[in-house]
């Protein structure tokens, strides 16, 4: 099988004033096509940070991360945007919908051709038939999600990159929508979650914890 | 749905504040647009006058001319006169005569015109009265009136008005001549040949006279015009400016409260350049929509400007389009709405320049 994603001997610093904060300290691993993997950890412990360098969001400060074998820093800015946009999709613990744009419109927003039907069509997917003219505030929570899961397909990304994304539902949509992702995966998408909820977990292929800024085990 | 139609579904999430900050731009491009159009406007109807009213060649006293309350060394005389007519560069010659006087202790000027029939007031032989007479003296027409021991009848009233306080009184310049001592203010004739050398010509054969051209006159008319404008305009474009101030304030406000929502746009793959575009488009709509709409409110006041004041001004027949030329709009809307972009510039440089992970962090 392939890597997707190839993480080497990262390392993330902030600066906070004068101090330092490692918030990843010589992170190596390698997400395979197809896989599913959770990242557990206490708050702090970096994996927030590792997605968003999966995720392209930001920059390792030293070694280097690989999407689909392209090497991330050596691209310019415009060409990482390109590769959010089309490869990857992101699933945010706070949803993360655009308020003035209905269900179907911030499906269609990402999208390189917009495609009305195929925003539908992708509504229809996370079982919002029928709802494609409500806003987000029109929408409960577990909705607003299944919304933004159907934004993150948009343009039929290899990779679903999810922070948290049950930190803020009840158990019975939290359940929806691992189950949710586990069918996109069972389609061949690879998909990473990020989670402190042992119960999200479960639905992962594989589990890894962090602490400290490394990966455990 | 693309990121810039996301532009116009931001103003119109924030109507209140949208339309507020469109209300600068639409006081400063009205007023703009309502002082020069007025400018415009008279300057392409004073110059039309003096194309259809005027010879090629006008000629007066070197003293500069003879006006209301102007001495008679001022006029041209009888000898001064036949000189000039007996040129044979010029034909059409028509002479004019103003002068005042009294009428039962009220000032009057008296204008003699050789073009009578242009000037629309039908019933030669008669004389036409404006209203301040009509209404002090009672007279309307067919009356008789008495100028100078002679006696007129009324032929017609006009809305004209010297704003001074003066009865107006036209009439023929043959009978007018006579009334003034045999004296003319000027006289307007075609040219044969180059205006400028004939005039040329009359200035070194008759003495004590100067003559103008008509594009003399535009001239004139266009430096004083030109002048008068520049200074309004700058004047009233203070009020744009400052509209174009609260946009760059307003702008700053909206991204600085969509950072979050500008973190999302980006971390699903829109480019600093496209985040830089949608906020640029969004400012300059704000521009162009409030151009837009100052330019439809000054166009409204412009016509009842004509419809109110046009008459009294002796301008009834002037439209909107000597007013409104198409320089005047395409400038003032898209000097307006590139204004409102450049003042989006700032806001939407900071907007494209947000670190994703901290503006998705943003509450």
């Amino acid at each position: 099988m392939t890597d997707i994603l190839k993480v080497k001997e990262v390392w993330k610093t902030y600066k906070m004033g004068a101090e330092e904060i490692n918030a990843l300290q010589g992170v190596d691993f390698k997400l395979e096509e197809k896989a599913f993997l959770a990242v557990m950890g206490p708050s702090g412990s970096g994996k927030s940070t590792l997605l968003h360098l999966a995720g392209i969001l930001d920059l390792p400060t030293r070694g280097e991360v690989f999407l689909e074998g392209k090497k991330i820093t050596e691209l310019s800015s415009k060409e990482q945007a390109h590769l959010r946009r089309t490869e990857i999709g992101f699933v945010f613990q706070r949803f993360n919908l655009l308020s003035q744009l209905t269900a179907e419109e911030n499906v269609m927003l990402p999208m390189i051709n917009p495609d009305k039907k195929k925003a539908r069509e992708l509504l229809d997917r996370v079982g919002l038939e029928g709802k494609y003219d409500r806003l987000p505030t029109q929408l409960s929570g577990g909705e607003e999600q299944r919304v933004a899961i159907a934004r993150s397909l948009a343009n039929d990304p290899l990779l679903i990159l999810a922070d948290e994304p049950t930190g803020e539902l009840d158990t019975a949509n939290s359940q929806m929508i691992m189950e949710l992702l586990t069918d996109l995966n069972a389609e061949g998408m690879s998909v990473i979650i990020v989670t402190h909820d042992p119960m999200a977990a479960e639905y992962a292929h594989k589990t890894v914890q962090m602490r400290d800024g490394k990966i455990l085990g | 749905m693309g990121i810039y139609s996301l532009s116009f579904k931001n103003l119109k999430r924030r109507k209140l504040r949208s339309a507020l900050t469109m209300l600068g731009i639409i006081i400063g491009v009205a007023t703009l647009v309502l002082l020069m159009g007025a400018g415009t406007g008279m300057q392409s109807y004073m110059k039309e006058q003096t194309e259809t009213m005027m010879g090629d060649i006008s000629i007066y006293n070197r003293s500069g001319g003879a006006y209301m309350g102007s001495t008679m060394d001022s006029y041209l005389d009888q000898k001064t006169v036949s000189q000039i007519k007996n040129m044979s560069q010029l034909y059409d010659i028509k002479e004019e005569t103003t002068f005042t006087t009294e009428m039962n202790r009220t000032p009057l000027y008296v204008i003699g015109l050789s073009n009578w029939d242009q000037v629309k007031f039908n019933g030669t032989p008669g004389v036409v009265i404006d209203q301040s007479l009509v209404d002090k003296f009672g007279y309307k027409i067919g009356s008789t009136i008495t100028i100078k021991e002679k006696d007129f009848t009324v032929t017609g009233i006009t809305k004209e008005t010297t704003g001074m306080g003066m009865g107006i009184v036209f009439l023929d310049v043959d009978r007018a001549v006579p009334l003034n001592d045999n004296k003319v203010t000027s006289i307007s004739a075609s040219a044969r040949g180059d205006p400028e050398t004939v005039k040329k010509e009359v200035e070194s054969q008759v003495s004590g006279v100067t003559a103008m051209t008509q594009s003399d006159f535009t001239k004139q008319i266009d430096d004083l015009m030109n002048g008068i404008m520049l200074f309004i305009g700058a004047i009233a474009s203070i009020g744009l400016i400052v509209g174009v101030i609260s946009i760059v304030n307003i702008m700053l406000v909206n991204v600085t409260e969509r950072t979050r929502e500008i973190g999302v746009l980006k971390a699903i793959g829109f480019t600093n350049r496209e985040v830089l575009g949608s906020i640029l488009m969004e400012a300059g709509l704000l521009g162009f929509i409030g151009a837009m709409v100052g330019l439809i409110l000054a166009a409204i006041l412009l016509q009842l400007g004509i419809i109110l004041f046009g008459a009294q001004l002796g301008m009834e027949d002037v439209s909107l389009t000597y007013m409104l030329p198409a320089w005047l709009v395409l400038a003032v809307v898209g000097g307006a709405t590139l204004l409102s972009v450049l003042a989006g510039l700032y806001p939407a440089w900071r907007a494209s320049r947000l670190n994703v992970v901290e503006a998705l962090r943003y509450d």
